[in-house]
């Protein structure tokens, strides 16, 4: 079954503001739109819609012709945009054959995403497929090519290392941390202020081991607010100096014009600390934490553009990484699309041939039985395994010659050496005569 | 036979060192780094086998302990190197530590083999050396000496981490390495489960010595009271860790210097020491 893709995303050129307009993120468009790609399909083709915050992209096989005006007209009718056409028409690529494979290897792989090598995208990518094979739009072609997607880009990621490394600021905040206090350490976190940013921060911190949570806020609602969250207590903000001694990282995200974190304040908490490194995440502009604060011995000190730089050192390191990951993603496309090309075109052709000559022989061996009735059970045996052999031996280079073809690059030149094989073999004027 | 075995132990401890250096510096991915690792891990794993086959077999060849001559004094201080070091990979997964143990161990067995070739005492001395406390003496003291060098490892990996965090440069390098946190517990273990080791290699030292046999001046020579001083070195810093709360960067230079002290302990001439003249076994 030939192979189309039709989407947008961010790098196609568009916007937010397009990209929402075609997404199907919202709950049930997804459904609604795999139900009606169902009904105007009707089993001539399979499906798959993948809609991230990104990226909207329909993947059809289809064993008939629908032309790219028209996948793109479903995909505009399946979201209930048809009439802006305009708006979205000019974002929007298409891709065939080994191209949309590829595609679609790097989607998986973390190749095509805004950040590269983020791994949600895997998430998203199976999620897209689980729905359409739910929906009973995804056939063998697209079921095939989703379950390689997934490996490959899963195997891309390992062999390259593109998930190694900060995606962000919190994230690159966990990695120091580690890099301090190794994983599942059962660290103490405090945090001051309770912002969004602060808030991730701690998100990724226990998610790389930290135990206990403080919260610490001018408003004191808020840090109890946050505590439930994030399954931690809340403490009074003026108090926040008495734990220092108790805790291995503090993240600091206040608004206070001036800092709040002094050398005054920490350096007298460090002689009550049980032993171990203090390390003080700043993410607050303007800085919480006084800057000769991470001066003092066994305190590790961040601030907001330290940890940026690491998510950028870390991006590119990932993007040099990419280019072996974009190689390996290249190179099982190919043998990806050869694959399948082998199955659709290469197989169907060789079992008509292998009929052919069966059904001649099957014809031939009964005239020879009418004109040979003396002979035993024993020789007849001996008579067919000899047609049998004569008949694969004949046949044994036709059918390699036609898997190379088919497995070779798609051009007109592989099509017509495909159809010198079927007029060779008479297989055309037998496939109009069972049309007839 | 030993000798062979001895061969193997060395071309299996440069390629551990090898693999596990490669790992620490090259340039490669999370992917292909397990199969340095592994490969290293096996390398050292095989390598101590071996040597312990061939430090075994040797005793039963010659019929005396293993530590008669320098030599193998110092093939058998490699060994407890690279024992301590597999001691670090199951507790903390240190494999960081393991170029530099491995590297030295074969640097060790190496240079006892040039320093004193094929060299065997007397029967009599080894006899004298085959003594329990004698044997408490050498074997406690080459133990401590083994922990001090993997502290010592430590303390180095914990400077150059500290550096890393403070400086803030080379933080993609530092995910190669293991957790400051865990070098330094690591460092301080080595050390707690040294230094009672050496401090009972020196006391049955002391107790042999006393018991009549050795010359005279032990107590003053330059061996006996370097040992005191790396005694003293080595408790000076459980002090500054435990009790006065030393950094731990204050505390890792101490085990720099430690280290230097061993070395120069092991070194050092010693009259108290000398137990008959090594003549060269026949071939």
């Amino acid at each position: 079954m030939p192979l189309a893709l039709i989407g947008l995303s961010h790098n196609t050129g568009a916007t937010v503001e397009v990209r929402e307009k075609i997404a199907f993120t919202t709950p049930g468009t997804l459904a609604h739109a795999l139900h009606f790609l169902k009904t105007s399909l009707e089993g001539q083709a399979e499906a798959v819609l993948l809609s991230t915050c990104n990226r909207t992209e329909l993947y059809i096989a289809t064993s008939g012709n629908l032309s790219d005006d028209e996948i793109t007209e479903l995909l505009l009718e399946a979201r209930g945009i048809a009439g802006e056409a305009e708006t979205i028409c000019p974002y929007l690529r298409t891709r065939h054959g080994h191209q949309a494979i590829e595609h679609l290897f790097r989607v998986s792989a973390g190749l095509d995403s805004m950040i590269i090598g983020e791994s949600d995208v895997v998430r998203q990518v199976r999620d897209a497929y689980s729905s359409a094979s739910h929906a009973g739009i995804c056939g063998k072609t697209l079921n095939q090519l989703f379950h390689e997607a997934l490996r490959v880009g899963k195997q891309a990621r390992t062999e390259s290392d593109l998930g190694r490394g900060a995606f962000s600021i919190g994230h690159a905040a966990a990695e120091v941390a580690r890099n301090i206090f190794g994983v599942g350490r059962g660290q103490t976190v405090l945090l001051l202020g309770a912002g969004k940013m602060s808030e991730t921060t701690a998100r990724h911190l226990t998610a790389g081991g930290a135990a206990t949570v403080l919260v610490a806020n001018r408003t004191y609602d808020r840090a109890v607010h946050l505590a439930e969250a994030l399954n931690g207590r809340a403490i009074r903000y003026d108090e926040f100096a008495d734990y220092l001694a108790k805790v291995d990282i503090v993240i600091s995200s206040t608004s206070a014009p001036h800092p709040i974190v002094t050398r005054e304040v920490v350096e007298p908490t460090l002689r009550h600390r049980r032993r171990g490194p203090l390390f003080l995440i700043d993410i607050a502009v303007p800085r919480d934490v006084e800057s000769t604060v991470g001066e003092l011995p066994d305190v590790y000190l961040y601030d907001i553009d330290d940890l940026q730089q690491l998510v950028e050192e870390d991006m590119a390191e990932r993007r040099k990484r990419a280019v072996q990951a974009e190689a390996f993603v290249r190179d099982e496309a190919l043998a990806f699309a050869a694959k399948l090309r082998t199955q659709s075109v290469a197989v169907p052709l060789v079992s008509s041939m292998r009929a052919k000559v069966r059904t001649i022989t099957a014809m031939e061996l009964t005239k020879l039985r009418q004109r040979l009735p003396h002979l035993s059970d024993d020789d007849w045996q001996t008579i067919e395994a000899t047609f049998a052999s004569v008949e694969n031996r004949l046949l044994h280079d036709p059918t390699l010659r036609v898997k190379e073809y088919a497995a070779a690059a798609e051009n007109p030149e592989v099509e017509a050496k495909m159809a010198t094989v079927r007029e060779l073999f008479g297989l055309e004027q037998e496939e109009n005569a069972r049309r007839v | 036979m030993s000798v062979a075995i001895l061969g193997l132990t060395l071309t299996c401890y440069l390629l551990g060192a090898m693999f596990l250096g490669a790992s620490l510096l090259l340039s490669t991915t999370e992917a292909r780094r397990p199969w340095f690792l592994i490969s290293g891990r096996l390398f050292a794993v095989i390598g101590a086998v071996l040597h312990g086959v061939a430090i075994g077999l040797r005793c039963i060849e010659l019929k005396h302990p293993p530590f008669t001559t320098p030599a193998e004094s110092l093939s058998l201080l490699a060994w407890v190197v690279v024992l301590v070091y597999l001691g670090l990979e199951v507790f903390w997964k240190l494999w960081a530590a393991g170029p530099f143990a491995l590297g030295l161990s074969f640097l060790m067995v190496v240079l006892g083999a040039v320093w004193s070739g094929r060299a065997a005492r007397t029967g009599q001395d080894a006899a004298l050396l085959g003594e329990n406390a004698v044997s408490l003496h050498i074997l406690a003291t080459i133990s401590a000496m083994g922990a001090f060098a993997l502290a010592f490892c430590c303390a180095a990996l914990y400077l150059v981490l500290h550096h890393i965090l403070k400086s803030k440069q080379g933080l993609v390098w530092m995910k190669r390495l293991p957790p400051l946190k865990t070098v330094e517990t690591a460092a301080f273990t080595l050390v707690a489960l040294g230094f009672p080791l050496l401090s009972l290699g020196i006391l049955s030292g002391m107790a042999r010595a006393m018991g009549g046999g050795l010359s005279p001046g032990w107590a003053t020579d330059p061996k006996t009271l370097m040992a005191y001083l790396v005694w003293g070195v080595y408790g000076v810093y459980l002090i500054a860790r435990l009790l006065l709360r030393w950094s731990p960067v204050r505390t890792a230079y101490i085990l720099l210097v430690g280290l230097v002290l061993c070395l120069i302990l092991l070194a050092i001439p010693s009259a108290a020491h000398q137990f008959g003249e090594v003549r060269p076994t026949p071939s």
